[in-house]
């Protein structure tokens, strides 16, 4: 075990007779940015789904910093402190950029309470908007405040919807695919803002294609393939792994 | 026992009448994203025509029925799968508007032309009596092996043929099943013109039977809805054993539970009870929306100026509050008016801002009405009396939500339908609500010296209490809730992963909406005196929605415009041939502004010409050709209209294709 953080045992989800994820155990720091890779259909993102409580688990269980939320349901698990990103982008598509990022905030303080769904005391609200700026800012995303998200590149999007998760206090974050559709510019510039992210504490877990950013980012793999984890390690003893390129046919991960 | 198996038999006779229209609806469904609420209305019409053209212009029966389909089925397939093209990308509620639009509009047209009596249809097939165990009309045989014959040819066509299995790639990737060198257009005008033309042979065999009235021919139809639930609206096959289960049971509680006091309503009501409980209990898997890929959320309006929005408000205040002094006798119509502004308002809290789709909205009004009565006769005060009927419908709404929390967007809207009439069957007659004689007293307040009974008085109670729920409806659209109900609409799976949970959200909203519905309801009351269950039949629930999807895009503004068309321009219209064209007026511009987005009021006038140019300049074009040429190139020469071509390919083209080459999965 590699410290606490986000803490996986026993994974298995079950899809009529496919088994996505079988037995996966995995464990994430805080402060540290884990990879999670595989080739297309290894389970990445059905692992993500089951950590935010977004599909049912067949068995295993998911704890926070050795927090059991296994029973809990996507906004408690979300309001116990684990966020995520997209693959297929989730954004609040009929607003702004600011207004995409102050929601996440607003939609963790509204969940706390019964009441607190209604009414928003003035104090929030500053704590909301202080929260947007600065992290619409540490995106970069500052001058595109009042731009509605439909707009948007699909490489401003991936960045908005990183700053919502970022301006919204989480302690862990699952981030899927966040540089497809970016451009290596946009890639470099978001490898940065994670980076600066983690070390506040903030831990991630990264699903990834693009291997130079994983390598750039992630101290820790681990790899997936048919819903097994086949091998765990640091990046480079990953890509002199046979089982590794086995999986990947050579082809990516060369 | 024999009285058993006829029971039987005449339910396998209608249920496969269900079962053809359902097949058709599903078929269309599967195949285009488009749930056609309107299905009973085109059987409706199917029978008018073959009606006129049999008994008016004494053609022969079966040229008649082949003329009947051909327009009805395959002409307006035709037209209906040109408005199916344009909402493909359009947000949920869009799509319901449109046929629900076409669901008001075609038998208020109907109505308008024949006259709103029922007229006898003489039965067409031959009846003459074959015994199997039984006496059984060879209409009902004919009939039961037409229906068996086209369920299996269609599903035989869906598995084997290869237009067959292009219908099923259609709705969620045309550009795909172009590159498949197969039509999309052609595909799915094969599939409404087939859809339709069975909703309009349904028509013709079910009209014999319950005569030529078409409202109750398009409900009869609209009972296929029940049909196509059990077959989870994908399935040919399911939906066809639905359709004869739905008849077998209908039949049979007919002749069991008719004679029951208590039960009366259940056999007429049995096809929506089997509608919402499938859809309550079918699970969640099993109910995917169809044509979701593409959809887009409507824009909402851009906040108005202040400088603009507190004269406006300020002066239609002031004019409201002058009203009594120049509309004289009139002034009961504008009581009503207003009192539909809350209903409004208060749907378009639902529809509008959480994206969830009502069509049982006037039930709530009916408990809010039905329970202000009883509070006054109890002897509690007036203003306790609305109040209490108000809080008293929260929990009615907050019921609805559970339909809301498991059901996604267009399953939602078919079950409120299916509600709304249970509620209207079973629920109105009951001794809780207006009872068997239908129709309770319901007296204006009084308080000391002020003439609050008088038509005046109690115009200015309806005013203030209106003017409080707008309060209500704008706090809430501004608070914060008002922006989770936005995020709600937008994106759902979002709002739960930032810690909302959606659920409490959605039961939130059905709850203040049910409310402020109910106050209206207890309100309305008093404007005659009595009320009753009829003034809240169901289908000015569907003629509610429409109407506000006419008037704007604004919170309050629509709900005025919505009130003032709905409820006050009407009673200015005193030539009877136009009045009767009112309700057609309002379905046909109901389907106009689904269809067409941007010819709805708020939207020509109040949208800023630089927000739709910037939009029209979207990078969207240079993305796609960049991600797949191909896409762009295949669009265009394969589709054959043309029309396909400039407009196929979506401003999601360019993600959808990046998910197909990473592998991306539901």
């Amino acid at each position: 075990m590699r410290g606490e953080g986000l803490g996986i045992e026993k994974l298995s989800v079950r899809f009529g007779g496919l088994l996505a994820v079988d037995e996966v155990t995995l464990s994430a720091p805080g402060g540290a940015i884990t990879g999670l890779i595989g080739p297309n259909g290894a389970g990445k993102t059905t692992t993500f789904n089951a950590c935010t409580g977004t599909v049912p688990v067949t068995s295993g269980s998911v704890s926070l910093f050795e927090h059991d939320l296994s029973h809990h349901g996507p906004a408690s698990r979300a309001q116990s402190g684990l966020g995520r990103t997209f693959q297929r982008m989730e954004l609040f598509d009929s607003m702004t950029v600011a207004e995409n990022v102050a929601l996440g905030p607003e939609a963790a303080l509204a969940g706390r309470h019964l009441w607190s769904h209604l009414i928003s005391p003035p104090r929030q609200r500053r704590d909301i908007a202080q929260r947007a700026d600065d992290a619409l800012a540490g995106c970069g995303l500052s001058h595109l405040g009042q731009h509605r998200v439909r707009d948007l590149s699909t490489g401003q999007r991936r960045l908005v919807e990183l700053a919502r998760a970022l301006a919204s206090g989480f302690r862990f974050l699952l981030l899927d695919e966040p540089s497809s559709g970016l451009d290596k510019i946009e890639t470099e510039r978001f490898a940065e803002i994670i980076s600066g992210a983690v070390a506040s504490g903030l831990g991630i877990l990264l699903v990834e294609h693009d291997m130079a950013l994983v390598r750039s980012v992630c101290e820790y793999v681990y790899v997936l393939d048919f819903g097994q984890l086949i091998f765990e390690g640091s990046m480079a003893e990953a890509q002199n792994s046979e089982v590794v390129r086995a999986a990947y046919l050579g082809s990516e991960a060369a | 026992m024999n009285a058993f198996i006829v029971a039987v038999i005449l339910g396998l006779a209608t249920g496969s009448i269900y079962a053809l229209a359902a097949m058709g609806l599903v078929l269309t469904y599967k195949t285009s994203g488009i749930f056609n609420f309107a299905q009973g209305a085109v059987a409706a019409a199917a029978a008018y025509l073959f009606y006129t053209l049999r008994q008016s212009d004494g053609i022969p029966w079966p040229i008649a029925a082949l003329i009947s389909v051909a327009l009805i089925g395959v002409v307006g397939g035709l037209l209906l799968e040109r408005m199916g093209y344009a909402l493909r990308e359009a947000p949920v509620a869009s799509k319901v508007v449109a046929t629900v639009g076409l669901l008001v509009g075609i038998p208020a047209l109907l109505a308008a032309w024949y006259g709103s009596s029922s007229r006898p249809f003489d039965h067409f097939l031959p009846s003459h009596p074959v015994h199997l165990f039984v006496n059984v009309g060879t209409d009902q045989i004919i009939i039961f092996l037409l229906a068996s014959a086209s369920a299996v040819g269609l599903s035989l066509f869906f598995r084997r043929a290869r237009l067959g299995i292009g219908m099923q790639a259609v709705v969620d990737d045309p550009d795909l099943l172009s590159l498949q060198a197969r039509n999309p257009i052609v595909v799915r005008r094969w599939a409404w013109t087939i859809g339709t033309s069975f909703a309009a042979v349904s028509g013709i065999l079910i009209a014999p039977t319950i005569g030529l009235d078409a409202p109750i021919l398009t409900l009869l139809v609209v009972q296929a809805f029940g049909a196509a639930a059990i077959g989870s609206f994908t399935s040919i096959p399911r939906t066809y054993v639905g359709g004869l289960i739905v008849g077998v049971t209908t039949a049979l509680s007919q002749l069991y539970l008719a004679s029951h006091s208590g039960f009366q309503g259940v056999p007429p009501s049995m096809p929506f009870i089997i509608l919402f409980v499938v859809l309550l209990v079918t699970p969640k898997r099993l109910l995917l929306e169809k044509g979701t890929r593409l959809a887009r959320r409507l824009d909402f309006a851009p906040a108005l100026n202040k400088r603009i929005s507190v004269p406006t408000t300020l002066v239609g205040l002031g004019l409201l509050i002058a009203l009594p002094q120049f509309v004289g006798f009139r002034l009961p119509l504008y009581m009503t008016g207003l009192l539909f502004v809350i209903l409004f308002a208060s749907l378009g809290l639902l529809v509008r801002t959480s994206g969830q789709v009502s069509l049982c909205h006037l039930a709530f009004a009916a408990v809010g009405a039905s329970s202000f009565a009883h509070f006054e006769s109890f002897g509690i005060p007036w203003p306790l009396a609305v109040l209490l009927a108000g809080l008293v419908t929260v929990p009615i709404g907050a019921i609805l939500a559970i339909p809301a929390i498991r059901l996604p967007g267009i399953y939602l809207a078919i079950a409120t339908f299916g509600f709304g009439i249970l509620m209207q069957r079973f629920v109105f007659t009951n001794r809780v609500m207006f009872g068997s004689t239908d129709s309770l007293t319901a007296p204006r307040p009084h308080l000391g010296s002020f003439h609050l009974g008088t038509d005046t008085g109690y115009y200015y109670v309806i005013l203030g209490i209106t003017v409080a729920c707008c309060v209500v409806v704008v706090l809430v659209q501004r608070s914060r809730l008002g922006r989770l109900l936005r995020a709600l609409g937008d994106s759902p799976v979002a709002l739960d992963a930032h810690g909302t949970n959606t659920n409490f959200v959605r039961l939130l909203v059905f709850a203040i909406s049910a409310g402020l519905a109910g106050i209206a309801g207890a309100l309305s009351g008093p404007v005659t005196g009595f009320t009753d269950g009829l003034t809240f039949d169901y289908s000015i629930s569907l003629l509610l929605l429409a109407v506000l999807a006419l008037s704007g895009r604004r919170a309050l503004a629509s709900a005025f415009i919505a009130g003032g068309l709905l409820q006050v321009v009407p009673g200015y219209i005193t030539n009877a041939t136009v009045s009767a064209y009112v309700p057609a007026f309002f379905g046909v511009a109901a389907v106009a502004v689904a269809v067409v987005p941007g010819i709805g009021f708020a939207k020509r006038f109040l949208v800023a010409r630089r927000v739709r140019e910037r939009r029209g300049a979207s990078p969207v074009a240079e993305r796609r050709a960049l991600v797949r040429p191909e896409v762009v190139v295949a669009g265009a020469p394969l589709s054959g209209t043309g029309r396909a071509g400039g407009r196929n390919g979506d401003n999601r083209v360019a993600e959808r294709v990046e998910m197909a080459r990473l592998g991306a999965h539901q």
